[in-house]
């Protein structure tokens, strides 16, 4: 615990924001400076995130690189950022995808400055979510992040983007507004036991809450996160924010966005309300499960790709769901791991949607076909990618995907046993969009022209396949950070009520003993 | 003790002397705007100083001090005036939004011509009676002070004689109005034979304990509850909650434009000033306390939700406004429910929601002009293109009424809700919050017109053009954007400050 450290993850948080600040003083006659601009700043936060991965302890349960500066003492807040297995990749996976996103931009000609701006405050917001353990100040990033996207989705969107961007608001907000008042009513609750109030994470897991506070505030916190996720049946602004999206939007939102809500739900959820969650749990899983199958075959029927997309983030968020509430920690460290593979195969997918929108201009399956023939290496990308997504073995999918089921088999067998299902239906949902666009012949003559990856394309997808490769075959690092930080708070768990976690690697064992008994 | 300080009563002399001077000046010497511009900026910066002073000179007192208003009538002599780091912090706030906010209405005053004197002297008179009311030591002194004020704003409204809507805006404030004035006064009335007494301090010295809760409380507990009963439903008028809000949206629809930022503003801090002094001052006792806060409790609900809701039916801007003033009006009684330890947080929120209105106020009166009336949210679309800077404050200013992290809105809604959380109100911080994000609705609708659709076609020829401020406006708009931001971002100075402005 170096006291008066460097504050690295400060200017992990404040980096892009004075990014914004030096885009908006581009003066008008240089416009087309924005846009390398832009895309060379937000590559900064990336270089302060290598660091900070190069430097975590692996192997380290606890919050590392702490910083806590008390910001106004009556109130009990403080600046207090911090970060931990779980929080990092989260953090990495935002830095990687900011740069990527914005080089994915190229087409925006409407108001870049704004656009850039909305960008780079959305990328300070969510540093500052994932890395606040002060409950109001992570509020504050929370929050922070909607108006950017409200912003992206309502200025740059296509077709119904007003409408789109409002469902997402009004829907997020009430949620935020029913987290906020758990979140005050928590820190004064609090403020008997810790000797004053505070919103301090740390000192907050420490308090005895009877169980029907602890209900209420679960209930208050999860029904914000679930919105956020979305978990069934708080899914319905989803499919229309990530239509309407401009591409760079769509992939910030399924790819960093939605995972707030489940580590809001991972760190918050179960860290400050454990006998809540031993008793909703099952509820949550089944919820989660219900998303999976539902998100599944919605996405099934959809004519238009990008819906499709964003019905099956529903889908797969519902495996993150589901490893988060089976409370083993296989599945939880699947569930961590499945945040960041999601974010890659997705974010890929709406980034190769977004270049096929940029050339044709629609994203109706049927207005395709045969794309493999003009377009080879786009198919190649694009199949590749749908592969991860489905959890083919050998792609990062697949290792998220079999952790989280294995580990929920073991405390929920028939949530686990319906979720499998829906690793099926994902390979049908992909693969039959995959067959009519781009097998068979040229099906639409306006196909026939179309040029295949740019080397600026290029750029952007391959980074992100290697990432897909690299986690696929070669998980480990990833897991040695998460599994310290997830066992913490199993432990605790385990500590406060009466509730066994099986132990790690021993889903042998528990079968063992239950035969025996 | 000293009985008389015209340091206590220093800002009210002055800006009362402003405003004969303007009048006299104008009618004697035939003084022109420039003039009264210089008068009027003088009387509010020397005004704005002198509640410094006072807040200086209660620090060296420990604590504030009471003024009587006669050395001695036989045995018993009554405080007049208090002066506290309440009332100087009341002193400032209201100096420094409603200088500013006519500052930003001065092409209104210009365009009324030779009248314009009488305009700038009424709204000087105006502002001496808010901030009696915020010192009063006495209900009777209250009332003087909130009747000097109203019946000046009265005139403002209908200050605009061409316009039909204006002279109805004035008629109706003028009758719900006295109406309000009417029943407080009876209010104060049944305090007098509650309590035997209609000061809110104790006789002779702070030290003899409160008169308004002495020894007759009990005898008349009837008399007591009707007496806080008509004491909330008048002050409930002027700060336009509900179910006493139905002046607001006309009078601020059909007020000259230039000049509804400094009465919306302006009411709402003197009348929420006279409540936290009445009830988290005065009657913050416990034999009181269950009363008056649970019948607030009840106005600030069904406020929030009245504003709300009707805020969401709005076509209008300005009505729009009127009816989130009430929603406002609700989330700061969230506080006052509280007693003496919401009212830090009904400062914070208070101070920073009147510069919101007058910028909000400022921004409607170059849309629709300043003499202009009705400002249709229709009138705002593509604002973003004829006037980004205009759009933009008006974007932040929406974001913080609505509560939005990174402004002061935030902050105040955080600290009301806290309040009201810490003292048993958890169902109001509740619905506080639901009814902050239904808000949202309305807030946003503003920020879609102003950026996401074109300019308007059916509006008219001129509405086209790029708009154009006079740089007065333009510049207290800033300002209040700035402190809104400001704010926001960094809240602990001011949050640190208003802890100490609480009643004696």
């Amino acid at each position: 615990m170096g006291e008066a450290a460097f504050p690295t993850l400060a200017l992990l948080v404040l980096l892009p924001v004075a990014g914004a600040l030096v885009i908006s003083a581009v003066p008008r006659r240089h416009e087309g400076l924005i846009f390398p601009l832009s895309v060379a700043l937000s590559a900064t936060p990336l270089a302060v995130a290598l660091y900070v991965l190069w430097e975590f302890e692996t192997g380290e349960a606890g919050f590392q690189f702490n910083q806590q500066v008390s910001w106004f003492e009556p109130w009990g807040v403080s600046w207090n950022v911090e970060i931990d297995g779980i929080s990092l990749l989260l953090v990495v996976l935002t830095a990687v995808l900011f740069p990527l996103s914005l080089l994915a931009s190229a087409s925006i000609r409407k108001n870049i400055k704004m656009y850039m701006i909305a960008m780079l405050v959305l990328e300070t917001g969510l540093f500052g979510a994932f890395l606040s353990l002060d409950l109001l100040v992570f509020f504050v990033f929370f929050e922070l992040t909607l108006i950017p996207m409200y912003l992206l989705i309502g200025m740059w969107g296509s077709g119904r983007r007003v409408y789109a961007a409002i469902k997402f608001v009004l829907y997020t907000a009430l949620g935020s507004g029913i987290l906020l008042a758990g979140i005050i009513f928590l820190a004064v609750a609090g403020a008997d036991q810790l000797g004053g109030i505070t919103f301090d994470y740390r000192q907050l897991v420490n308090l005895d809450l009877s169980s029907g506070t602890q209900t209420w505030l679960f209930l208050a916190f999860g029904v914000a996160f679930a919105i956020k996720v979305p978990l069934f049946p708080f899914h319905t602004w989803l499919p229309d924010a990530h239509t309407e999206a401009p591409t760079a939007a769509s992939v910030l939102l399924a790819g960093v966005l939605l995972k707030l809500g489940t580590y809001g739900l991972l760190r918050f959820n179960l860290g400050l309300f454990p006998d809540a969650t031993v008793r909703l749990a099952p509820w949550l899983a089944g919820l989660a499960v219900i998303g999976i199958i539902y998100g599944a075959v919605v996405a099934i029927a959809q004519p238009d790709v990008k819906r499709l997309v964003a019905y099956s983030s529903v889908s797969h968020l519902g495996f993150i769901v589901l490893g988060i509430f089976a409370l083993t920690s296989q599945s939880l460290q699947g569930g961590v791991l499945q945040m960041v593979n999601h974010g890659l195969t997705t974010g890929a997918l709406f980034l190769l949607i977004g270049m096929l929108y940029d050339r044709r201009h629609t994203r109706e399956i049927a207005d395709y076909g045969g794309l493999a023939r003009v377009m080879p290496l786009f198919a190649a990308f694009f199949l590749f990618t749908a592969f991860a997504s489905i959890g083919l073995p050998g792609l990062n999918g697949f290792i998220g995907e079999f952790k989280i089921l294995l580990g929920s088999y073991v405390t929920l067998p028939g949530h686990a046993i319906v979720a499998a299902f829906g690793v099926i239906l994902a390979a049908v949902y992909l693969l039959w969009a995959y067959e009519r666009m781009f097998t068979g012949p040229v099906s639409n003559p306006e196909n026939e022209g179309l040029n295949d990856l740019s080397g600026r394309e290029i750029a952007i997808i391959v980074p992100i396949a290697i990432l897909i490769v690299f986690l696929g075959i070669y998980p480990k690092p990833a897991l040695d950070r998460i599994e310290p930080s997830v066992e913490l708070i199993l432990d605790r768990i385990e500590l406060v009520t009466d509730h066994q976690i099986p132990a790690p690697g021993r889903i042998v064992d528990v079968a063992g003993m239950e035969a025996g008994e | 003790m000293g009985n008389l300080s015209f340091l206590a009563i220093g800002p009210e002399i002055i800006l009362f002397a402003a405003a004969l001077v303007v009048l006299i000046g104008h009618v004697g010497f035939g003084w022109g705007p420039r003039a009264w511009a210089g008068i009027s900026a003088a009387a509010f910066v020397a005004a704005t100083g002198l509640s410094w002073l006072q807040w200086l000179r209660v620090d060296d007192l420990g604590g504030g001090a009471l003024y009587y208003s006669f050395d001695e009538i036989d045995t018993v002599v009554l405080p007049m005036v208090v002066m506290d780091h309440f009332s100087a912090f009341a002193g400032m706030l209201i100096f420094v939004v409603t200088g500013l906010a006519l500052a930003a209405g001065w092409n209104l005053v210009r365009s009324f011509e030779s009248r314009g004197a009488e305009f700038v002297a009424l709204v000087l008179i105006s502002v001496t009676g808010m901030h009696l009311m915020a010192s009063s030591a006495n209900l009777i002194m209250l009332f003087i002070g909130l009747e000097t004020a109203s019946i000046s704003l009265y005139i403002v409204a209908g200050f605009d004689r061409e316009h039909r809507n204006s002279d109805e805006a004035a008629m109706k404030y003028f009758l719900t109005g006295s109406f309000a004035s009417a029943v407080f006064i009876y209010g104060v009335a049944l305090a007098f034979a509650a309590f035997g007494s209609t000061s809110l301090y104790g006789a002779n010295s702070i030290e003899e304990g409160w008169p308004l809760v002495g020894g007759r409380i009990l005898e008349n507990p009837g008399v007591m509850l009707a007496a806080v009963a008509f004491i909330i439903v008048g002050l409930g008028f002027k700060v336009s909650a509900a179910p006493f809000h139905q002046w607001a949206p006309d009078v601020y629809q059909g007020a000259p434009g230039g000049a509804v930022g400094l009465m919306a503003s302006g009411v709402k801090v003197e009348g929420f000033a006279a409540m936290a002094r009445i009830f988290a001052g005065a009657m913050d006792v416990p034999e009181l306390r269950e009363d008056w806060s649970s019948a607030l409790a009840a106005i600030a609900a069904l406020s929030i939700v009245v504003g709300t809701a009707l805020a969401i039916a709005q076509t209008d801007f300005k009505r729009m406004l009127a009816y989130s003033g009430v929603a406002h009006a609700g989330f700061i009684l969230t506080s006052v429910v509280a007693g003496v330890e919401g009212v830090p947080a009904m400062w914070f929120y208070l101070a920073t929601y009147a510069f919101q209105l007058v910028g909000a106020f400022t921004i409607a009166a170059v849309v629709s002009g300043p003499r202009g009336g009705a400002s249709a949210i229709k009138e705002y679309s593509g604002l973003y293109e004829r006037a980004p800077i205009l759009a933009g404050s008006l974007a932040v200013l929406m974001m913080a009424m609505a509560g939005f992290p990174i402004t002061a809105g935030f902050v105040g809604k955080i600290g009301v809700f806290q309040a009201a959380a810490a003292n048993g109100y958890l169902w109001l911080v509740v619905l506080g919050v639901v009814a902050a994000a239904a808000g949202l609705f309305f807030y946003l609708r503003v920020i879609v017109v102003m950026f996401f659709e074109p300019v308007a076609a059916e509006a008219p020829g001129t509405a086209r053009a790029p708009l154009q401020a006079p740089r007065i406006t333009l510049t207290v708009i800033l300002v209040t954007v700035a402190v809104t931001v400001l704010f926001g971002l960094v809240p602990w100075p001011l949050l640190n400050w208003v802890q100490w402005a609480v009643p004696l």
